[in-house]
């Protein structure tokens, strides 16, 4: 039936639109459609439909004014039945033949013309219910959230007799005036020491690993030396060099080897005393001198045992999450080895 | 006092009778949706939170229209059928709702819609009405 096809069209143009009215009237379009669909017609003109379709939504409209003025004259303000009845009677009475007056007695059904058509329209017609979903309308957008509350609402007193409380209440007055603003940040010096604390540990850590690397490195001599053949020639070249240069170099390096070692010289008292072993740092105080000085006889190049240290360091990154007992092994060794040395140094010189 | 009587015993059927109404009308769904009739109402200062005075007023509307569409469809049916070219073509009329079988219907609501005529559709245009022919 083109009738519905058009009637679904407009419901569905209906629901395209944002407007209430719109909305509401195209809805009533479709359901003045669907009325004169039963009643017998097949298609509509679109005019046609829609000045029917006003002359229904005025036909509530005006029954529902008639219906409240006759409510509010009995001094009620919401209607009951009989308010709808009047108004029913009031709108179209014409076809009476007692002079179309509004009576008490036309209030009953038995008397009232209209409701008695009404009545039986109910029993004869067929029930045809609207055929479209209809969404709940109109949509409540939230004004009363977007309203200003009023003093009472918020709890403030006003600022002034003469203001009432129900009022919408003033707006802050960093709204309207320049306030100094404050970043408060809760101070914890707990907090701040300890993340301290834990920062200078972190520290210290690297430093030990470091350090510790370097003694490895001077000790286990062999392994090291042994990786390093292309380096060991390039030590023979370096030697070829004239002397001066590579006195020079030899220089710089004890400089650097001492400033390296001087660095380290806190930390490493600081673990040494850490493990309790008095007998040790004696002998380490002993032994630095000592390692000192094979560091510039054993290092003839420059920075290299360094960047060794660094990229080593790099390597034994995930390594250097140290145990207590590998550090503790790892400095008796170094110990051990760097009394070998002291014994025999003419081997090592002869690396 | 009998005349009293009986007439309060016809208001009391008359009650009941209205009571009965209202409680069917629960069971009748009406074309014209109650939330729409709810929200025209509403804009006119009607309110009630009774379903049935809401389903009352859409039954009364539905009525109204139902009788107007039926003036018009007797008005349309009653023009004479169009002149049929082919013999194949049977006298079938297409029931559209115009403007002119809605205005002849409304007339006698009260309601006066006529559609201005157009300056060029017939000889006696925008003439004196007392002096046209109808």
């Amino acid at each position: 039936m083109s009738g519905e096809r058009a009637q679904e069209d407009l419901a569905a143009s209906s629901s395209g639109c944002s407007e209430s009215y719109e909305f509401s009237h195209a809805a009533a379009k479709a359901a003045v459609a669907q009325v004169c669909e039963s009643v017998g017609y097949e298609h509509f003109k679109d005019p046609a439909l829609e000045s029917l379709a006003g002359f229904a939504l005025q036909y509530i409209l005006q029954l529902g004014k008639t219906a409240i003025s006759f409510a509010n004259l009995t001094g009620r303000s919401q209607c009951n039945v009989f308010d709808i009845i009047l108004a029913l009677e009031d709108l179209t009475g014409d076809g009476d033949d007692d002079g179309g007056g509004v009576s008490s007695e036309s209030c009953s059904l038995g008397r009232s013309v209209k409701l008695k058509g009404i009545v039986d329209f109910v029993n004869s017609s067929e029930e045809m219910p609207f055929s479209q979903p209809l969404p709940r309308f109109p949509v409540a957008i939230s004004k009363k959230k977007m309203m200003i509350p009023s003093f009472v609402e918020i709890g403030e007193t006003p600022p002034g007799n003469h203001i009432p409380l129900w009022l919408p209440a003033f707006p802050d007055p960093h709204t309207y005036k320049e306030t100094p603003m404050w970043i408060e940040r809760a101070s914890d010096p707990r907090g701040d020491k300890i993340e301290q604390a834990r920062q200078r540990r972190k520290a210290e850590r690297a430093l030990l690993s470091l350090q510790r690397k370097l003694v490895c490195k001077i000790s286990s001599g062999t392994r090291v030396w042994g990786d390093m053949d292309g380096v060991n020639e390039d030590e023979g070249e370096l030697r070829s060099v004239p002397p001066s240069i590579s006195g020079e170099k030899v220089e710089s390096l004890n400089r650097d080897g001492l400033s390296v070692v001087e660095a380290f010289a806190p930390a490493m008292e600081a673990a040494r005393d850490g493990f309790c072993s008095e007998v040790d740092t004696e002998w380490n105080k002993k032994k630095k001198p000592d390692a000192l000085s094979k560091l510039r006889t054993e290092k003839k190049f420059l920075g290299e045992p360094l960047d060794l240290s660094l990229k080593m360091k790099g390597e034994d990154r995930p390594l250097s999450f140290v145990r207590e007992e590998d550090r503790d092994d790892k400095r008796r060794r170094a110990e051990f080895i760097l009394r070998q040395c002291m014994e025999n140094p003419v081997d090592l010189n002869q690396l | 006092m009998n005349h009293g009587q009986q007439s309060g015993e016809a208001k009391h059927e008359d009650d009941a009778a209205l009571t009965e109404f209202l409680a069917s009308l629960m069971d009748y769904t009406p074309t014209i949706p109650d939330d729409l009739v709810e929200h025209y109402l509403a804009k006119s200062g009607f309110q009630c939170p009774d379903v049935r005075l809401i389903r009352l007023v859409a039954v009364a509307t539905q009525k109204f229209v139902a009788d107007v569409a039926s003036d018009a469809l007797q008005h349309c049916k009653a023009r004479p059928a169009p002149v049929v070219k082919d013999k194949k073509q049977q006298k079938e009329k297409r029931l559209i709702l115009t403007m002119e079988d809605l205005s002849k219907a409304l007339r006698e609501y009260g309601v006066n819609v006529k559609h201005p005529e157009y300056f060029a559709d017939s000889p006696s245009t925008g003439m004196d009405p007392a002096t046209r022919e109808e």
